[in-house]
């Protein structure tokens, strides 16, 4: 018996590495797999340095808005607005290409300068509510961000203007101002609290959950791909008198599983290599990103609410679920891709697939919502979905840490019993060559032993 | 020795085989006969492993055929089972390996078998580059390669042109002479008569002929007499122990009820004119095999 056992399992070891290894080739050693690769780095390089790329096409990028103030407030305001218009907009680096000088021509002469040159005309007028008012004058649109820097620098003017009238010190005002300080605890240390969380969601998830998304779509492609040419040339008779149906779909699992880790880790050097790019080129600094996304802010606060250091068990935790979202995915793939009779087919059967996938997609984009929903929790326990939505609900504090391992044990089970019962359709459908009575088959497969 | 007992293989109520026996000794040449859905594939597909739930026992040398057993088996299927985006050296060493073979040992093989097909300047095209024919030696030379115990042949001469026919006929009597035991299926009889010692002629998955071709020939008592020369067709129609007369080129075909009638037509015949050939020949296996499945399908 043991010698039997030696020599049927070596044997077919070997030829599930040699089937693996074929599988993963037809896939990784073509052209069209290099080609894929290369435009998709070009295309990760092109959208980590745009800014440069944009630049180094040329255009007026260097045009400089002229900011012109007319003060009738006969308060002689303008040179407390340049100060303070100077301070603030001194951490915005695209401010430097604004000037801000004391116009001192009428008025239809300064909306003729604005018509012409794009200018913007600020009038202050004095008020006797409310110290001063202005009024902006512009062609056509404003910066959202200049327009906020000459707001807040009048009203960092009118605050001085009240201080004076109501002789209240900078010290008094500075106590009235004070935030009450709170100090929150957090009896449930897995759980985040912090605002700031949203914006984690609507910019570091993406960058988890497009390349997740993208790379189930070439999993679930490659395996379907791959059954049915074996099935449509009938080579498949061929290797099935060779091989079990289990040592068969395990390699096309197995290898599909590699060729999206690598795919995976591809795509990854491609973002360093990127960001190496960016920094090498110096032109855009790797500090544009960080300030237009307000990283170092976002990063700061994480830090502070300690959710950097929670990252050492969202990622591995993470990773883990969409590992095995993979291995699910693809067992779903394998189990209806045996069930077609040729490609096309196949591709009809995998849109159920894409929008489950879609479904958690969604669902985690949109968490943060429907926060404190049972449907959203429970949804998050459910396999092919979890993966996406259950790390977004985490980042978000709305569960925890055992709800992730909930979800875990629920994927490995659902993955067990996909392979208990896929196996059975499987090995029925891989030598099945016809569509009729194919449901009826598979049901009768399943119910076999 | 192969040797199928009793094997029966239900596709849920239809029975595709029906309680078929036969046995392949070392070096026999055994033809599969039957129409299409005659329960062929079933039956090649079963010896090959591909199906398990079947009653009945196949045995390779006396022991059930299960995956440690495959390697011995070369399989050439009816319709083409190879991998056309790969090449003919990738595609044989992929199958060679299944066979448990190593990869330098599939590509010194490889190399002599191109060469006796003249096709070495193949060895790295496309499968799918390749003609019809082509395809073909590639897929024959992938169920041999590794020199298999029992080979099954389903249909191995379709694309051939004669040429390769007989090229095909003499590998496949060479592996015979060494011993190997090769199933053989195909809907040209004159190849079934051509190679096989013995053979079954399956009807809805039940044998309704089977034995030696000569033992069968010999039973089959129906002879044809072939005869050139300017006879009366209508008269020898009407001759006892005729059962028709049929003209093909210069020669007419008498089909006659058995030998005993022989002297008797041949008195009639020699009375015509410029008689140059009167030749009496058994049954082909295609007359015998239309008349069996014929009856088996009026039954």
């Amino acid at each position: 018996m043991k010698s039997l056992l030696k020599k049927l399992v070596k044997p077919m070891k070997n030829k599930l590495k040699y089937l693996t290894k074929i599988s993963l080739n037809k896939k990784i050693k073509t052209k069209w797999f290099l080609i894929a690769n290369i435009c998709l780095f070009l295309l990760i390089i092109g959208l980590v340095n745009i800014d440069n790329i944009v630049k180094f096409f040329g255009g007026d990028f260097e045009k400089t808005t002229d900011i012109l103030v007319i003060d009738n407030s006969k308060l002689e305001l303008y040179d407390d607005i340049e100060t303070y218009y100077n301070e603030y907009s001194k951490y915005i680096e695209d401010m430097n290409n604004t000037r801000i000088s004391l116009y001192n021509y009428d008025i239809d002469k300064a909306k003729e300068e604005v018509k012409n040159d794009d200018s913007i005309l600020l009038i202050i007028n004095s008020d006797s509510n409310n110290f001063i008012s202005a009024e902006l004058v512009v062609n056509n649109e404003i910066d959202p961000i200049i327009s906020q820097i000459i707001s807040s620098s009048l009203n960092t003017v009118k605050t001085n203007l009240a201080l004076k009238h109501y002789n209240i010190s900078e010290e008094m005002l500075n106590s009235v101002d004070m935030p009450v300080n709170v100090v929150r605890t957090n009896l449930d240390d897995s759980k985040s609290t912090d605002e700031m969380m949203d914006l984690v969601m609507s910019v570091a998830f993406p960058i988890m959950i497009l390349p997740f998304f993208m790379l189930t779509l070439f999993l679930v492609q490659m395996i379907g791909a791959e059954i049915n040419e074996e099935k449509t040339t009938r080579g498949m008779e061929i290797i099935i008198s060779n091989v079990s149906p289990k040592v068969h779909f395990f390699s096309k699992l197995i290898a599909s599983n590699v060729f999206v880790l690598i795919q995976g880790i591809i795509l990854f050097l491609d973002v360093v290599i990127a960001i190496g790019i960016r920094i090498f080129i110096g032109g855009g600094s790797f500090d544009n990103i960080t300030s237009e996304l307000n990283l170092s802010g976002v990063i700061q606060s994480l830090s502070e609410t300690g959710f950097i250091n929670n990252l050492v068990y969202i990622i591995p935790i993470t990773l883990i679920l969409m590992l095995l979202t993979f291995v699910a995915y693809s067992l779903v793939a394998g189990i209806l891709a045996s069930m077609t009779t040729n490609i096309e087919d196949y591709q009809q059967v995998q849109a159920p697939i894409i929008i489950v996938s879609l479904v958690g997609y969604y669902l985690s984009m949109m968490a943060a919502m429907f926060d404190g929903s049972i449907l959203i929790r429970l949804l998050s326990y459910v396999p092919f979905i979890s993966a996406l939505l259950a790390p977004a609900l985490l980042v978000l504090g709305q569960i925890g840490v055992f709800d992730i391992l909930i979800s875990i044990i629920i994927l490995i089970i659902s993955i067990y019993l996909l392979f208990k019962y896929g196996l059975r359709i499987y090995k029925v459908g891989i030598l099945n060559y016809s569509s009729t009575g194919l449901w009826k088959k598979m049901f009768k497969a399943v119910r076999e032993k | 020795m192969l040797k199928v007992e009793n094997v029966s293989k239900y596709y849920g109520t239809l029975k595709a085989v029906d309680n078929l026996s036969f046995e392949v000794k070392d070096g026999e040449i055994f033809g599969l006969l039957g129409l299409n859905g005659a329960g062929k594939t079933t039956t090649f597909r079963m010896i090959m492993c591909l199906i398990d739930d079947y009653t009945g026992k196949i045995t390779l040398d006396g022991k059930k055929i299960d995956y440690t057993m495959t390697d011995k088996i070369g399989f050439l299927t009816e319709e083409r089972s190879l991998l056309t985006k790969m090449t003919v050296l990738d595609q044989v060493k992929f199958y060679g390996v299944l066979k448990g073979m190593n990869e330098e040992e599939i590509e010194n093989k490889l190399d002599y078998w191109l060469d006796k097909f003249s096709i070495s300047e193949y060895k790295n095209k496309k499968i799918k580059e390749l003609s019809k024919g082509n395809q073909q030696k590639i897929q024959f030379i992938c169920a041999i390669i590794h020199e298999p115990k029992l080979l099954i042949l389903d249909e191995p001469f379709s694309g051939l042109d004669p040429i390769n026919v007989e090229l095909f006929k003499n590998i496949i009597l060479e592996f015979k002479e060494k011993g190997t035991s090769i199933i053989f299926s195909s809907h040209r009889m004159e190849h079934v008569e051509m190679f096989c010692e013995k053979l079954v002629v399956l009807v809805s998955g039940k044998s309704v002929l089977s034995g030696y071709l000569k033992d069968i020939k010999d039973e089959y008592k129906k002879k044809n007499v072939i005869v050139c020369g300017d006879i009366d067709k209508k008269k020898v129609n009407n001759l006892d122990g005729v059962i028709k007369v049929e003209k093909e080129a210069n020669e007419y075909i008498i089909k006659i009820k058995d030998s005993s009638y022989v002297s008797k037509i041949f008195k009639e015949i020699s009375k015509f004119d410029n008689i140059t050939k009167f030749v009496v020949e058994d049954a082909s296996l295609n007359e015998i095999f239309i008349e069996k499945v014929g009856e088996a399908y009026e039954k």
